[in-house]
């Protein structure tokens, strides 16, 4: 029986070990030490609803937080959060608690879920960080959530000017637009290598890269994604796999879970992660009529739907539109425990896909699993059942 | 699945009707507690006879405003409460939770929720006309609606309630109030009566008040309601906001402690521990808690989440203003909005003002966004010398705690309390 995905050609990726090497230092990675020593301010998110480029545009690096890759001990995450809160919200905190973060000048969080929010207020009350602000994120798309999350936006950045001292202009806004739709452009382009039949890519591989995205410099991370792009293609490399396979669900940066179902014969074509395609899916589109804060507000509300939004149709049918563009057999949904909204989206989105003759397999894992035992048991017996509906 | 079609509702209504018998032969049973249960037994009969009353059925989810579906004169069912008084009433919540799970919904998901949906599928609760639900206050009221929707076959209605209490955002929520509205009188043929809502609003005002001017008595030694009264005074907020009878049960109230305050009787005979309850106790152990307070004289005396409303009043000539003000006055918004120094100092000056000498959080597991408020509320009270006692439990799943598991821990903090 044939087991992993089959490489047809040898070429190492040798950029790649570029970002590898950002995402094995994390947090404390040469560049952001680098930043913070040039006199420069780094600032934390903790949801992809925080405004990168209005941070940007004030000077600021703006990182995510995100807690161990790999499943941790969390003995202060769960003394402080409970352990009903998901793993990855315990995760973050316990970094946070151990000194993880203790360079950055300022956090940044939204309304966005119980997790979420709770963090935030844990890492205001116990975690010493010079700026906090929250944004209140509607969950719906109407004209009239645009006008108060806009409202929230231009809070935010005025509450950043006060706290810096200095005008955040129009100019500077559009050079962050500008060098974060750049980023958008070329991950986009990385990821449609991968609706190739045999795609020159694997998705850990290119999950290393979408984690460095959030993790690091924007300029130089494009530059780095322009190059690797350029090796790739020169490579012939080619993935074949037994099924092509979507990962939805939960935020996740382990990219050994997905290296575990990629070694199984799972070729890994599409994802719906806030940590991929939900973390740089829409540009930001500007128009004449719009200032640029305001296109920036409509890009972080319309992106992508996180499972918080309503209606969940609006999430559901992007997923099936990924599903068709990437050419997806089955999907694999992988739920950290009580990641509630999308606990309560599995049971509607299951039935759609099966309306549409697409298998899915859920898993409820914890943040930082690298998917081994009883999930490659469950995975191999998904992949088996997608084989014999391919014949 | 199969299941009788309202059993759930019909074991609520049997059950309430049972106690007020009982209670009839009480000499000791207070005239609001009959009035308590007769409410509840309206309430449930109201949602029985829906349907052959040819009535319409608007299911809300928790801290939803209820005003405007009376106002519309529409049969209001909230959806956790339901859930709560079956666990109540009925003993139990097995049959529903696992037809919560067959229909794929996660353990995580809270029990209130999971059983909902569950009842639903089994055809245990009579089937809304509209299913209306908010993200008041977390993610699975946030998230249970569309569910629903699919389960009873009925149009829904999202109320996007913002996290902060800024001027903007309240008038953000006004218009989700006015779209709602819209959409009710589109899916039932009824017309808003702007009068009769009018004059909720403000006896919704006076609810509040009154509420405040009870719990001014519940500051005095002994204090005069009984430890689990609370639920009594949340069940009215839940189900019956600004209702005629909300407003006779709680002026009643009000005298039966008034009497009993000049008289100097308190609620327990030997009053030894005042007790701040923090979130919900689990709704099967409410009889055991009861009697636990008897036995050792300890009364909860304040539930600064559940009871102690924050400031400001309701104006009737802006009724739908008010509505939305009043999501930002309740007890449970402070939890439920950021937890900054705000939310902390009002725990606090509630342990003050109510002489409090420990607190019990009641731990749900289902619940993430309290529990994850149990290590901020510890520090804060901690910081006073209010000791407080973490019990897990679930609000209705039995399996999860035991009478004798919750009958040591008490013990125990009961002799931590006495030891200081």
């Amino acid at each position: 029986m044939m087991v992993g995905t089959t490489q047809k050609s040898n070429s190492k990726l040798h950029i790649l070990e570029r970002f590898r090497e950002v995402n094995s230092t994390f947090p404390k990675t040469s560049h952001l030490l680098d930043y913070k020593r040039s006199g420069n301010k780094v600032f934390g998110w903790l949801c992809t609803y925080s405004p990168e480029e209005i941070m940007h545009a004030a000077g600021i690096l703006p990182i995510r937080i995100i807690g161990y890759s790999q499943e941790a001990e969390l003995d202060d995450g769960n003394a402080y959060l409970y352990v009903n809160s998901c793993s990855f919200s315990r995760s973050c905190l316990q970094l946070g608690l151990g000194g993880g973060y203790d360079f950055l000048d300022g956090v940044v969080g939204g309304s966005t879920c119980d997790g979420a929010r709770r963090l935030f207020d844990l890492w205001r009350n116990y975690i010493g960080t010079p700026f906090y602000h929250v944004l209140t994120v509607p969950r719906k798309y109407t004209e009239k959530a645009h006008a108060l999350y806009y409202h929230e936006v231009a809070q935010f950045k005025q509450h950043l000017e006060e706290f810096l001292g200095s005008k955040i202009t129009d100019e500077a806004l559009y050079d962050s637009i500008k060098l974060y739709n750049e980023s958008r452009k070329l991950l986009r382009q990385l990821y449609d290598l991968r609706k190739l039949d045999a795609p020159p890519i694997t998705g850990a591989e290119t999950m290393e890269v979408s984690n460095a995205s959030f993790r690091m410099p924007k300029e130089i991370f494009n530059q780095w994604l322009k190059d690797l792009l350029e090796e790739i293609s020169a490579s012939g490399n080619t993935h074949t796999g037994r099924a092509r396979i979507m990962l939805i669900g939960s935020v996740l940066t382990n990219p050994e879970f997905i290296k575990s179902i990629e070694s199984q014969g799972g070729l890994m074509v599409a994802d719906e992660l806030c940590t991929g395609t939900r973390y740089w899916g829409d540009p930001v589109v500007l128009d004449e009529a719009k200032s640029p804060l305001e296109a920036i507000s409509r890009r972080y509300l319309n992106n992508f739907p996180c499972a918080r939004m309503f209606p969940s149709d609006e999430r559901f049918n992007r997923i099936i539109d990924s599903i068709r563009d990437f050419k997806v057999e089955g999907v694999i949904s992988q739920i950290i425990r009580y990641c509630v909204p999308y606990c309560h989206d599995l049971p509607l989105l299951t039935k759609r896909l099966k309306a549409l003759g697409i298998p899915i397999l859920a898993l409820d894992v914890e943040y930082g699993t690298s998917g081994s035992g009883q999930i490659q048991t469950r995975v191999q017996a998904f992949l088996e059942m997608l084989e014999a509906k391919r014949k | 699945m199969t299941g009788s079609q309202n059993s759930k509702i019909d074991a609520i209504v049997r059950a309430c009707r049972l106690i007020m018998r009982m209670n009839r032969t009480r000499p000791d049973a207070r005239p609001s507690e009959a009035m308590y249960y007769q409410m509840l037994t309206n309430y449930f009969t109201r949602l029985l006879n829906a349907r052959e009353n040819g009535d319409f059925v608007a299911a809300h989810t928790v801290f939803f405003p209820a005003e405007l579906i009376y106002a519309m004169d529409m049969v209001p069912m909230h959806t956790e409460t339901t859930t709560w008084m079956t666990a109540l009433f009925t003993g139990g919540c097995s049959d529903i939770l696992e037809a919560g799970a067959q229909l794929g919904l996660a353990l995580e998901i809270c029990t209130p929720h999971r059983g909902l949906a569950g009842a639903f599928a089994l055809g245990s609760l009579p089937r809304p006309d509209v299913m209306l639900w908010s993200n008041m206050v977390c993610d699975n009221t946030a998230k249970s609606g569309e569910l629903i929707m699919e389960l009873c076959h009925c149009p829904g209605f999202f109320i996007d309630r913002p996290f902060k209490d800024s001027e903007y955002e309240i008038q953000y929520l006004v218009g989700e109030l006015e779209d709602m509205v819209r959409f009710l009188e589109e899916k039932s043929g009824r017309k808003m009566n702007w009068d009769k809502l009018a004059e909720i609003v403000a006896r919704m005002d006076r609810q509040i008040e009154l509420i405040r001017n009870i719990n001014e008595l519940r500051k005095t030694v002994p204090t005069p309601f009984h430890s689990q009264g609370f639920l009594e005074l949340l069940t009215i907020d839940y189900l019956f906001p600004g209702q005629p009878e909300s407003i006779e049960y709680l002026e009643t109230l009000y005298q039966e402690l008034t009497a009993m305050v000049q008289e100097g009787k308190g609620a327990v005979p030997h009053e030894r521990f005042r007790l701040m309850s923090l979130f919900i106790p689990p709704m099967y152990l409410i009889g055991f808690l009861e009697r636990i307070s008897q036995e050792y004289g300890a009364v909860s005396v304040i539930e600064p989440f559940f009871t102690y409303w924050g400031e400001g009043r309701l104006d009737r000539a802006r009724p739908l203003e008010s509505v939305a003000r009043k999501s930002y006055m309740l007890p449970e918004a402070r939890m439920y909005g950021p937890m900054d120094e705000r939310a902390l100092n009002s725990i606090v000056d509630c342990a003050q003002q109510y002489k409090v000498d420990g607190a019990i959080y009641y731990a749900d597991v289902g619940c993430r966004h309290t529990c994850a408020t149990i290590k901020l509320f510890k520090d804060a009270l901690n910081d006073i010398d209010v000791p407080v006692l973490t019990l897990d439990c679930d609000v209705v799943d039995q399996s999860a705690t035991s009478e004798e598991e919750v009958r040591e821990k008490l013990e125990r903090f009961f002799e931590l309390l006495d030891d200081r």
